[in-house]
């Protein structure tokens, strides 16, 4: 418990408080949307698979271990298991609990079959602290039960229990407590709290206690214990203890203990025989001043350190630590138990300059109760007199610097304003309710509430404050889902709308012109494009009732309508004309029925000038490169290029038109326009087009995955001229010097040459390769050694060879 | 070559003598050559660094630093004179003569007007909450008139009006069919916006196209009143023409929805003062809407007296033409280079400057 931002606190603890009936998973949720987050959820003891009954058979020395003994144990196996074991207690004829292979136990502690000191051993014999049941740890369970050897141990040992680890935030220390997460869980599902018995304490106690300045500590009680009977606590104390995390000790250590646990106040009990003087007195350390605390190190207390004495002699770090020279022991007979209320600030002061977090210190930081320290003292009494630890005295001693401390604060709450924040239509009525869950008791006054805050709530201080607390009980979840509301509503993102508007940026910052042109189409356009008959483009929907003729199909191409536009902005006085459009075309379903399908195509046109007249150089025109080039861009772009295939279109031969096959699905096409088409449509200047099937390409996440590290070293660059037979492709070149190079950066072509100088049918690829690794600044010999391989591969796989001159 | 051994004279010396050679290098060539000879890897200093080993163990770090002292200042001095002779004879004036000749440019493009003028109005609707949401233009009668509450003598349905494919199948004549789609596929609550083309079967002129663009939007939800209809118009309004502009809205009919209104905006040639744009009126149409019909919402299989909703369309080539004041609406699709590069120069065509 503690320690961090969280708290673990027990179930069944828990359950000494509040009925729940919740399975702990649906606790977990329930807490967590009321505002205590469950960071985790641990089912402890009690429940094992793979722990069995076993029996010990034979037990003795280890050969090359003194401590160690060796087992053979019936475990229900058929053969019995072999088991090293450590333990003092173990003997043949034992009954006890073994973890056979495949057991878990606790802390993820997975068993198998392993060597100790050269012996091997088939399994575990357990402790209580192996088992999470008990602090044990000193030797074996014994058990006492009878059962058949390999019998599961499930459900039969110890008591089970379920761990959640809360996280509290640092304005809530009233939740670091079992009792404090139980009014909670009380006030969520509306149930009883049942508060923990008391002592009868009176006041009175004669008993000197002063302080040196009221604002280091403004409270400070004390009980009295006489008859102290020092011994272990009852099973059922030890069993919570041990399942928040808290080692039991013994009776008197271990109430204080429980306590703090129980109420979240910290508590300290002095053997009071050990006071040099029948006094408390709270002061600041002195320079050069030490002390012995209860962990047996000698510390410096300085001025930052705030220290309970017994008048001279320090005897405790306040809300810390408390000295080990005061400390109860086997002997003690009276003891004082110390409940205080030490400013947040002197408590951090003095932990931070000893360096020294404790569970008490963790709460005291954080403001605690002032008004709890007295019944924390009932509380205290009455477990020590229940369990017979101790005699406790009727009277105590109670220092209060200042009553308006535990006073408790009144809050006016106004109606209209929680439900102007919160967004609901609660009455008053309502909100009294509501609070009382949280024993904020209040009263109506008109359409506003006067709200009583306990002390133990020290983060209300303001209206805003109880609004919280409203709207919490109302339930977050309920928020804004009352019937009858409108929804907030937002937009969803359309990843394809992004898409395409994105590239028709891209495309204009090219230096394209975008057109929107007619979704009809000539039904003779097909014809003039000389589009097959089992071209889908041929099968175009007919209008029953068209303007013209002309205008009597939907279009199955963008092309017939852009080049219209080309025709109508006549390219030679327009010196240059590069268009886009980014459309849906219309194909006839194959069974001739029912709607078309839609299909969004991105279609390109090229003609005459590649750039404007300028002074700089020679103007030329587009050519097949500048269409290719821009397509090579959109595709890398829609992340296609990778399962890219360009081929030509068989049919078009004297043409030239090359398709793009992704994944065995046509992607696009494209190339230039055929003259003799062109001259259909009355254009005289070459036209070179790409058309792509937009709706191919993934419309989402087409770009990088994640990012790829980049290199600190330089590059290796590396020029090839190499001569390939007439049929080799620089793609098939390319993909070669990709397969075989290692730390292969980019390959570039810069020289390409194709002509009878080389030969017969020849032609000849340069190419710059850039290498660069990762891990350092590459030799030239690495790179040798990969030229070398690559050159190879092209020799034998596509019978490339080095050029020589 | 037997190396010599390296002592703090013979180190000097070489210094001396290396940065001779460097400043009275009087080209780069000469400059590179002594660079090579003094500091280069098989150079007379990293020689004498090399052989250092060959000295008296407690001689090696003082004759080490010393070399590299001069390493230091050579390189130093390299690099001065190397800077020094590259600027007297490298350097060429960037900009012969004139520097406000033209800049190498390529050829410019841009977008569509009717696409800037439907990117501008969707980004509008999209902050506010609307969803952008597509159908097809080929559409089944069904849903372009009937689950839309046109009776069937309506005249919009008039073979007048309408582009058919058969009796079925029809070229929409509105974006709403979308908007039915969406909510035989959808529960409410919501709001979503169509963008898209249109048909309708007209003789073109001027001011009538065959085909042409609209955007339809629908907000439907348990509450939805004629005034968040008023308010979300206004406020796209003002986002799109500016916050100058007035709103104003009038009883209207459509057949899909009921209390319906046609939305007219203060003319933004005259400002309301009355021109050619808005026929002296000063105001102008800028597009219909309403709430939602209940067999609208019983085709779409929601139940009427649980939900409401609200339903908008207008037509991007009037709102374009009003805004640049173009004459003839077969500009759009007519593609003109000196028409589209006329709006290629600025991000938003919204709000009036």
């Amino acid at each position: 418990m503690g320690g961090g931002a969280g708290v673990k606190v027990s179930l069944n603890w828990l359950k000494r408080y509040v009925d729940i009936e919740e399975d702990p998973a649906t606790l977990a949720h329930d807490l967590t949307m009321f505002g205590l987050n469950v960071e985790s959820v641990e089912v402890c003891g009690g429940e094992y698979t793979d722990v069995v009954f076993g029996r010990v058979l034979e037990c003795g020395r280890h050969p090359d271990a003194d401590k160690l003994s060796v087992c053979t144990v019936d475990a229900g196996t058929g053969t019995p298991l072999n088991i090293v074991c450590g333990a003092p207690n173990v003997r043949a004829g034992l009954s006890v609990a073994v973890a056979v292979q495949g057991a878990v136990l606790k802390g993820g502690f997975k068993i198998k079959k392993t060597k100790l000191r050269g012996v091997v051993s088939e399994g575990m014999i357990c402790s209580e602290i192996e088992l999470g049941i008990g602090d044990d740890a000193g030797g074996i369970i014994e058990l006492d039960m009878e059962l058949e050897p390999g019998a599961s141990l499930d459900g039969r040992l110890g008591s089970s229990d379920v761990i959640l680890d809360i996280e509290v935030t640092p304005n809530r220390p009233d939740q670091l407590s079992h009792f404090g997460i139980a009014r909670e869980i009380a006030a969520l599902y509306m149930r009883e709290l049942r508060e923990p018995e008391l002592f009868d304490l009176e006041t009175g106690y004669d008993f000197p206690i002063e302080t040196e300045d009221d604002s280091d500590c403004s409270r400070y009680s004390a009980a009295f214990v006489g008859d102290i009977n020092i011994g272990p606590s009852p099973k059922w104390m030890r069993d919570l203890l041990i399942s928040a995390g808290v080692k039991p000790i013994y009776n008197i250590v271990d109430v204080t203990n429980f306590v703090l646990l129980e109420m979240g106040q910290p508590l300290h009990a002095f053997d009071r025989d050990k006071l040099g003087r029948d006094g408390i007195f709270i002061r600041r350390g002195r320079s050069g001043e030490s002390m012995y605390t209860l962990d047996d190190i000698e510390r410096e207390v300085g001025e930052d350190v705030l220290l309970i004495t017994d008048g001279e002699t320090p005897v405790g770090v306040a809300g810390v630590m408390g000295g080990r020279d005061s400390e109860i022991t086997g002997s003690t007979k009276r003891v004082l138990i110390e409940s205080a209320w030490f400013d947040p600030r002197a408590v951090r002061r003095s932990s931070r300059e000893l360096k020294l977090d404790t569970e008490a210190s963790y709460r005291f930081e954080r403001e605690g109760d002032p008004g709890i320290t007295v019944r924390a003292l009932m509380r205290v009494c009455r477990l020590i007199a229940d369990i017979g630890a101790g005699k406790p005295e009727k009277l105590h001693a109670d220092y209060l610097a200042d009553r308006e401390l535990i006073e408790p604060r009144t809050i006016t709450l106004r109606t209209k304003q929680a439900n102007r924040l919160i967004g609901t239509r609660l009455g008053a009525d309502d909100l009294v309710e509501l609070l009382s869950r949280l024993q904020l008791i209040s009263v109506e006054d008109g359409k506003d509430i006067n709200v009583t805050v306990p002390t133990f709530r020290r983060d209300i201080t303001e209206e805003v404050d109880l609004i919280e607390e409203v709207a919490r009980l109302y339930g977050y979840e309920n928020i804004g889902r009352e019937e009858g509301r409108c929804s907030s509503l937002f937009s969803e993102v359309s990843i394809v709308d992004m898409r395409n508007e994105e590239l028709c940026d891209r495309l204009a910052a090219r230096g394209f012109a975008e057109v929107i042109t007619t979704s009809f189409m000539d039904p003779g356009d097909p014809g003039s494009f000389e589009w097959g008959e089992s071209d889908p483009r041929s099968r175009h929907v007919e209008i029953s009732n068209p303007l013209t003729v002309a205008q009597s199909a939907l279009r199955t191409s963008l092309l017939p309508g852009m080049l219209r536009v080309i025709r109508r902005n006549a390219p030679v006085e327009r010196d240059g004309i590069r268009i886009f459009e980014l459309a849906k075309v219309f194909l006839q379903r194959e069974e001739g029925r029912g709607l078309p399908r839609e299909e969004l195509h991105l279609t390109a046109l090229f003609t005459r000038r590649s750039a404007p007249l300028q002074w700089h150089g020679e103007q030329r025109d587009f050519d097949f490169f500048d269409m290719t080039g821009e397509a090579e861009s959109v595709l890398e772009w829609l992340g296609a290029t990778k399962d890219l295939v360009m081929e030509r279109i068989k049919a078009s031969e004297p043409d030239f038109l090359f398709e793009w096959i992704l994944k065995n699905r046509p992607a696009g096409n494209c190339g230039m326009i055929p003259g003799r088409v062109l001259a259909r449509f009355d254009i005289d200047t070459r036209v070179y087009y790409f058309d792509l099937l937009i709706d191919v390409f993934p419309p989402g996440r087409s770009g990088r995955k994640s990012y790829i590290r980049i290199s600190q070293y330089p590059a290796v660059k590396r020029d090839l001229s190499v001569l390939a037979p007439e049929r080799v492709t620089f793609s098939d070149v390319r993909n070669v010097v990709k397969k075989r190079a290692k730390h292969l950066e980019s390959v570039r072509l810069f020289d390409y040459y194709r002509g009878d100088r080389l030969g017969e049918r020849k032609r000849s690829y340069a190419f710059r390769m850039t290498f660069r690794s990762m891990e350092g600044t590459l030799d030239d010999e690495t790179v040798d050694r990969t030229i070398d391989k690559v050159l190879a591969a092209l020799q034998n796989e596509l019978q490339v060879t080095l050029r020589s001159e | 070559m037997s190396e010599e051994i390296p002592d703090r004279e013979s180190i000097d010396r070489i210094g001396e003598e290396a940065s001779r050679d460097i400043t009275e290098a009087s080209e780069l060539e000469t400059l590179e050559r002594a660079r090579i000879v003094w500091l280069g890897r098989k150079g007379r200093l990293t020689s004498a660094l090399r052989s250092i080993g060959k000295l008296p163990e407690d001689q090696r770090p003082v004759v080490g630093g010393m070399i590299n002292e001069w390493k230091e200042k050579l390189g130093v001095l390299f690099d001065n004179r190397c800077a020094e002779l590259s600027g007297s004879c490298r350097e060429e004036e960037p900009c012969p003569g004139d520097a406000t000749l033209p800049g190498r440019r390529n050829w410019e493009g841009g977008l569509h007007i009717l696409h800037r003028v439907i990117r501008n109005i969707k980004e509008i609707f999209y902050r506010m909450g609307y969803s952008i949401v597509e159908g097809p233009d080929v559409e089944l009668d069904y849903y372009n008139f009937e689950a839309l509450n046109f009776p069937a003598d309506h005249p919009s349905r008039d073979l007048q009006d309408t582009f058919y494919v058969n009796r079925d199948i029809l070229l929409r004549t509105q974006t709403s069919p979308v908007q039915v789609r969406f909510m035989e596929k959808n529960e409410p609550p919501l709001r979503i916006i169509s963008p898209g083309r249109v048909y309708r079967n007209e003789t073109p002129d001027p001011s009538h196209a065959a085909e042409f663009f609209q955007i339809e939007g629908l907000y439907v939800d348990k509450n939805v009143s004629l005034a968040d209809l008023l308010n979300d118009i206004t406020w796209f309004i003002h986002q799109f023409f500016g916050p100058d502009a007035r709103v104003r809205f009038r009883p209207h009919f459509f057949p899909f929805t009921e209390p319906r209104a046609e939305v007219d905006m203060t003319c933004f040639g005259c400002k309301g003062e009355g021109c050619s744009i808005c026929q002296k009126t000063g105001w102008i149409e800028i597009m219909g809407a309403g709430m939602v019909h209940p067999n609208v919402f019983k085709c779409a299989g929601y139940n009427p007296d649980s939900v409401t909703g609200f339903a908008f369309g207008m037509g991007i080539e009037r709102i374009a033409m009003l805004k640049y004041g173009v004459d003839d609406i077969r500009r759009f699709l007519g593609n003109d280079m000196r028409f589209l590069e006329q709006f290629w120069n600025k991000t938003w065509v919204g709000v009036q400057e």
